[in-house]
């Protein structure tokens, strides 16, 4: 022990190890675990910071919609794709605007601007179901309004360009946009959970502007890898506020593999974060 | 992030631990006889010098490299990204300089809607447009004075409505993308926030560039991407075209009304001004539950 004091003074390590390593978990931790939220909390509903998180999340991802719809066609409308931001500048559309947007948000409703991320939150419980639906009403609602205004701006071309409408692309099978979307819910989710977590809040000295940038990555580098898939779903208020504005046959076909791929990722995420990494209910068991 | 329990819900309202700062004068004359506020204004005007002449520098560029008249390619130049990227990263940068100084606004429409949200006078916002749009008139000047064949035959980097778009969806455009960008300036700058999250303020700067770029990646299709009246003010005196002047009304009030908006959103709703104030008085019980 002599030698491990020696190393905290200096800060090699920075904190002091009251027991070596591997024999049994620490019990006094410098770090609080908030308690799971109730399914339903009585008197959330008569406080404002209630709707006014439901209402963060309704502009929110209006916003959103509204900068990344409007991204897609404007590629989508030139004549080539160097006359345009090309779909790298998608990608960035994407993943910037939700840095952007979960920086803004993080405060007021927790910044989820996507009904996987909310519904991971709520399996983790995170959050109670009252919030949870009410939020994802709201970003369904703002997706919709979002990619209202964009077809507003010009509808013909709208719809003759695809409207943004997540499909699975041409030689793609069902099932691998099924697993294209998992996967990608995975990544964004998992790494909601590691940005928020406790844990981690309390040793890294966290730094809030830190938390949605990675976040953010998570977004563009899925939709680095799987626009060519399916235009990148990964978020069901997104997928759904486009299809709905667009309303085409080929938009509505593949539409449930952008809620269920989504829900499911979103659901392994919580899982492995919570029972894997974070091992919450056997700690509590013990 | 989890949901912020309330504690204090059954009993008194604790102190909060930040401080909401005094709405600002209208008539601030003290500060006229003091050299901050001219410091502030110089670095306002070398902000948005610098400001123009990187972007409608990269703008010009762009343009020249991508003319197959003379010479150039499809792929050539940096690119469509590439000047959104410049517009963002400008402003990241500069920012990050003159946060400290002036309140890094560099963009009329961001002073503005800190007036309206009272965090700044109205002489200090007066100053500051005029510094503004003085600073862009010179930033594109110097563009023009590079390269000045250039500079005319590849449209000045002027904001005019594209083929196809009508003018309210030009406006449109600009109002939504000014929201954006004014919000997210708001978000950062939050006092409550300040306190609560242990502001770094070098990262500050970082979600507005970004915003700043999200936005233009959206826009520059319909209308080159104002979002900032000296912006495109300062061009459009450079290029001095019909065209540039006969659409610049939507650049001064498309996002004058996007900043409007954004500021009663972020004061009214997110901050729930109004209602605190109310709340004082007692007589809203269910309210006071917010910290």
């Amino acid at each position: 022990m002599e030698g491990k004091e020696e190393d905290v003074r200096v800060g090699a390590n920075k904190f002091p190890e009251r027991q070596p390593i591997g024999t049994s978990a620490q019990s006094d931790k410098d770090y609080k675990e908030p308690p799971p939220a109730p399914l339903f909390e009585p008197g959330e509903l008569a406080s404002w910071s209630f709707w006014r998180a439901g209402i963060a999340e309704f502009i929110a991802t209006f916003l959103f919609l509204y900068i990344t719809v409007l991204t897609v066609m404007g590629v989508k409308r030139s004549p080539n794709m160097c006359a345009s931001v090309g779909i790298q500048g998608i990608a960035w559309a994407f993943g910037g605007m939700i840095f952007a947007l979960v920086y803004c948000t993080a405060g007021i409703s927790g910044g989820h601007i996507n009904p996987a991320v909310t519904f991971g939150l709520f399996l983790a419980r995170k959050l109670s179901l009252t919030r949870a639906v009410y939020y994802i009403v709201m970003q369904c609602l703002g997706a919709i309004c979002g990619a209202g205004v964009v077809k507003g701006f010009q509808p013909k071309q709208y719809q003759a360009l695809g409207g943004g409408a997540n499909t699975i692309a041409h030689g793609y099978t069902k099932g691998s946009g099924l697993g294209a979307e998992i996967i990608g819910t995975f990544v964004l989710v998992y790494t909601v959970f590691s940005a928020t977590d406790a844990k981690r809040n309390a040793r890294d000295s966290h730094v809030p502007i830190l938390a949605p940038l990675p976040i953010g990555f998570a977004v563009f580098l899925v939709h680095l890898a799987t626009i060519p898939i399916t235009g990148t779903g990964i978020n069901p208020a997104r997928s759904l506020g486009a299809a709905i504005i667009f309303n085409k046959d080929n938009a509505w076909d593949d539409h449930w593999v952008f809620w269920v791929g989504p829900f499911i990722g979103a659901a392994l995420a919580a899982l492995y974060h919570v029972i894997v990494i974070r091992a919450i209910p056997f700690k509590s068991r013990s | 992030m989890a949901k912020d329990l309330d504690v204090n819900e059954s009993g008194p309202p604790a102190a909060r631990d930040y401080k909401d700062p005094p709405p600002a004068p209208f008539f601030d004359m003290e500060e006229l006889r003091k050299w901050p506020l001219y410091r502030a204004v110089i670095a306002e005007f070398v902000a948005t010098l610098l400001f123009l002449y990187v972007s409608i520098l990269t703008v010009i560029g762009y343009k020249a490299q991508t003319d197959a008249t003379a010479g150039g390619v499809d792929c050539g130049g940096v690119g469509i990204l590439g000047i959104a990227w410049a517009f963002g990263g400008m402003i990241f940068v500069l920012v990050y300089c003159t946060a400290g100084i002036s309140g890094g606004h560099i963009n009329p429409a961001v002073t503005v809607g800190l007036f309206l949200a009272r965090k700044v006078s109205l002489v200090r916002t007066v100053l500051y447009i005029v510094a503004q749009c003085l600073g862009a008139i010179c930033g594109c000047g110097f563009v023009k004075a590079f390269q000045s064949s250039y500079y005319t035959r590849y449209g000045g980097g002027a904001n005019e409505l594209a083929d196809g778009y009508n003018k309210g969806t030009g406006l449109g455009a600009e109002i939504i993308g000014t929201f954006v960008l004014v919000y997210t300036v708001f978000s950062a700058t939050d006092p409550k926030r300040n306190a609560r999250d242990s502001h770094v303020p070098v990262l500050a700067p970082l979600p507005i560039g970004f915003a700043v770029f999200m936005v233009h990646l959206a826009t520059i299709p319909i209308t080159g991407t104002g979002i900032n009246p000296a912006r495109s003010f300062g061009a459009a005196v450079i290029y001095n075209n019909e065209k540039a002047w006969d659409d610049q009304w939507i650049f001064w009030v498309g996002p004058m009304i996007g900043a409007a908006a954004a500021a009663f959103y972020h004061q009214f709703i997110l901050r729930a001004a109004a209602i605190k104030a109310l709340g004082s008085f007692g007589s809203f019980g269910s309210f006071r539950s917010f910290a």
